[in-house]
């Protein structure tokens, strides 16, 4: 009786690890990701990039290229080529993004014009807050 | 406490009647050994697959652009969420092999004779619905392994005249596997299939119930003498009562399945994630040796090697007709396959050719 | 009863022998190619007519030396560089489809910078690329890269026989010590990502990025400037640390997940023996 005691109390605490083993994972597999948005957002001054010219910032951890533009105004494409991940250089003459590495061609929308890159460039969501502009 | 909610229970629900009935008193016969305990296996790897594969529908993504990422998502970022997708696969290739298991000892121990013709019928329904979890599943991360083999199996009823190609168009929703035929699978696989399943495994269940576990050991008893023109449940006055006795066998069969699947979870993490399940879907780069999944490599190698389309797919349609039906056609009162020389030696070479044909339609 | 199902199967079987028209080849055809994808293999020309017995066998050698390229796996084919049109044998070789054939050795920079334009533009500007401009062939990409048979560049290239051809192997053997450490810590990470991706983690971020490393790495040696290389060296270790790390971080989580369901599987090894040992307690 004594053994068949103890085999049902080990059994019982077998079960519950092992539940527990799941319900744990369970849990953090449920929890809403973690909140970091906000910190990474990326403010720069407008004057800061005058018409015609454009600047780069580090936007979650990636280089975000900001034009703007002398018609269609501000616009924050992502730098990493999509084809392996070169980054690309823009032209202001001929208004291109150009890869450096197997000469993909994006527009301004960040299209491909030509080249092997399979998707267009990352457009990075960006608000303008008076004299401020907002990335992310 | 304890004492007031059993109380309460009692007068609606009737907990105790309910215990009696289902456990204590519910008797299964003495000679019954593990084997009886794979279909229950199988209840628990459907449990397990409901549950994984609710945990994954929350970060799972229906579309061709974003699919392949949400899978590498779960599987990389969310926390455990590895945990979850190996069990689903793992578990979903188990199952299967569970309920194949399970058909094989109902088959060995005849115990699909009248009768219990329908249950055998809703099981092999089952078993279809399964491998069409498998197939939906299959496609769902949007990998070039899950893309091509999906191409391949689709394009098996092409073979069908008149129908195929409609029938091929309609389950790719175009001519080629595209996001369309994503989304499709996905329904397939979270909405259709589900309520199916349910079904067939309440009239499965419902079933066995009501008829009764069948005794072995085989030969023949009152059910297999007398004519079947009253229902009469099958009881063993003199058995084991289901719980503690079957029920543990249960517990523990369902143990071993989580056993073997955390084994391979641990010691073989990528048996079923070759090179090609880590590369998103290409629609313009074939992978060299495409081929659909293990549990339907028979049936598409069989297709291989027949040279008439036509006579290929009838051919399996008769094998599956035949499967499904088999309690009807076999309609002999043995049910001791070791009296029965012809059916052995029928079984033996289907089951070696099934070996055969999965082991060609590999390479 | 019985006997009408079987005549009725018997029938159906019958029935499609009496269609026993088309065989294996056509079932083939028809079955295994037609609705597989939407991409059938391209009909490429080129390499059709410069594999045939009609070329000269100096000619007949460039299709086998492109199969076996870097070029060739990563599916860049002869129209990619040399204009033309594979789809069209009548025209492929006319220059109003942007044929061009061998290039003459003064456009070979231009030639291959169509693509490789980073590393077009550094080459110019070194020593190399002065000398090649001055006189019109000095050493170029095909110098150390070969035309056809281009394979992955890696640090081998640099040779005391290729190097040595043309100047002392000094400045070249200094230049391959400045690169030896980076070019090998790349390969190594390469390796390790490859082997990360065989345990079925997906790695075509690090991967995509580790190249973007490559790429200006390479782009920064063909200045063949051994002062510049040594100067910014650092500024390439420490991208590459930040791959390295990422990397350790995912052979740790993977670590941690084989322990973890090896945890899981003990449990209910537990489990299982405790109650098998329990069924077969008898009672008392």
């Amino acid at each position: 009786m004594r053994r068949r005691t103890f085999l049902r109390s080990l059994l019982a605490v077998c079960g519950t690890l092992s539940f527990a083993s799941f319900a744990y994972p369970l849990l953090r597999f449920l929890a809403p990701p973690g909140d970091t948005d906000k910190e990474k957002k990326v403010t720069l001054a407008k004057k800061d990039i005058p018409v015609g010219t454009s600047r780069v910032v580090l936007f979650d951890q990636k280089p975000v290229i900001v034009i703007n533009h002398q018609e269609k105004g501000f616009i924050a494409l992502s730098k990493v080529c999509t084809h392996l991940g070169c980054l690309v250089e823009f032209n202001p003459a001929t208004d291109i993004l150009l890869c450096p590495c197997h000469a993909g061609t994006y527009d301004l929308e960040g299209n491909v014009l030509s080249g092997p890159p399979p998707r267009p460039l990352a457009k990075i969501p960006f608000k303008v807050e008076g004299e401020q502009l907002v990335i992310g | 406490m304890v004492k007031r909610i059993r109380d309460w229970l009692e007068v609606r629900i009737g907990l105790d009647e309910l215990i009696r009935q289902n456990l204590t008193e519910y008797r299964v016969p003495k000679h019954i050994n593990l084997f009886h305990a794979l279909g229950a296996v199988a209840v628990v790897g459907y449990v397990i697959q409901v549950i994984t594969g609710i945990c994954l529908l929350i970060y799972y993504i229906p579309h061709a652009d974003h699919a392949f990422r949400s899978v590498q998502d779960i599987m990389t970022k969310v926390p455990y969420g590895w945990l979850f997708r190996q069990m689903h696969v793992v578990g979903s290739n188990l199952l299967i092999t569970a309920v194949l298991l399970h058909m094989v000892t109902i088959f060995l121990m005849g115990n699909y004779k009248r009768p219990r013709e329908l249950t055998w019928v809703s099981g092999g329904m089952l078993l279809i619905i399964t491998l069409g979890f498998g197939l939906s599943g299959y496609l769902l991360p949007w990998t070039q392994l899950s893309y091509w083999a999906t191409t391949v199996v689709t394009s098996i009823p092409t073979a069908f005249p008149v129908v195929g190609d409609f029938f091929t168009r309609l389950l790719r929703g175009g001519n080629y596997v595209t996001g369309i035929t994503l989304t499709r699978f996905f329904a397939v696989h979270v909405s259709i299939l589900p309520p199916l399943f349910v079904l067939f495994i309440a009239l499965h269940i419902a079933l066995i119930r009501r008829i009764g576990l069948s005794a072995t050991p085989f030969g023949k008893s009152d059910e297999e003498k007398r004519p079947l023109t009253e229902y009469r449940k099958k009881t063993h006055p003199h058995g084991h009562p289901y719980y503690p006795y079957l029920f543990q066998r249960q517990v523990l069969m369902g143990i071993m399945y989580f056993i073997v699947m955390f084994a391979i979870v641990t010691f073989a993490p990528t048996f079923f994630f070759p090179e090609e399940a880590t590369v998103p879907a290409d629609a313009f780069q074939t992978p060299e040796n495409i081929r659909p999944e293990w549990y339907l490599l028979a049936p598409y190698q069989m297709l291989k090697l027949i040279p008439n389309k036509f006579l290929g797919i009838l051919m399996q349609i008769i094998l599956l007709a035949v499967f499904i039906f088999w309690p009807f056609l076999d309609t002999h009162k043995e049910k001791n396959i070791l009296k029965r020389p012809i059916l052995r030696g029928v079984f033996i070479v289907i089951m070696i050719s099934l070996v055969i044909l999965m082991w060609w339609g590999r390479r | 009863m019985k006997w009408c199902i079987m005549l009725m199967g018997l029938m159906l079987l019958v029935l499609p022998v009496t269609a026993w028209g088309d065989y294996r080849e056509e079932f083939e055809k028809g079955f295994l190619t037609k609705t597989w994808s939407g991409q059938q293999p391209e009909e490429n020309f080129c390499i059709e007519c410069h594999s045939s017995e009609k070329m000269k066998p100096e000619y007949l050698r460039i299709t086998d030396e492109w199969k076996a390229s870097w070029h060739a796996q990563n599916r860049i084919a002869c129209h990619d560089c040399h204009g033309g049109d594979p789809k069209d044998p009548a025209m492929s070789m006319s220059p109003h489809r942007g044929f061009v054939g061998k290039p003459e050795p003064n456009e070979v920079p231009e030639f291959c910078g169509k693509c490789h334009i980073g590393i077009l533009k550094n080459y110019l500007e070194s020593g190399h690329g002065r000398a090649f401009r001055s006189s019109g062939n000095g050493p170029n990409c095909v110098t150390c890269h070969g035309s056809h048979n281009i394979q992955q560049a890696n640090i081998e290239i640099i040779s005391e026989q290729r190097c040595a051809k043309c100047h002392s192997y000094d400045r070249a053997r200094a230049m391959k010590q400045a690169l030896f450490l980076t070019e090998k810590k790349i390969e190594e990470l390469s390796r390790d990502l490859l082997s990360l991706r065989n345990e079925g983690v997906y790695i075509d971020d690090d991967r995509m990025n580790l190249f973007s490393i490559q790429a200006d790495f390479r782009a920064l040696f063909h200045s063949v400037d051994v002062n510049l290389v040594k100067e910014r060296t650092d500024e390439f270790s420490h991208k590459l640390a930040a791959v390295e790390s990422r990397i350790t971080a995912t052979e740790r989580e993977l670590r941690f997940r084989r322990n973890f369901s090896a945890i899981i599987l003990l449990f209910f090894v537990g489990m299982g023996s405790v109650l098998y040992l329990l069924i077969r307690t008898p009672k008392e």
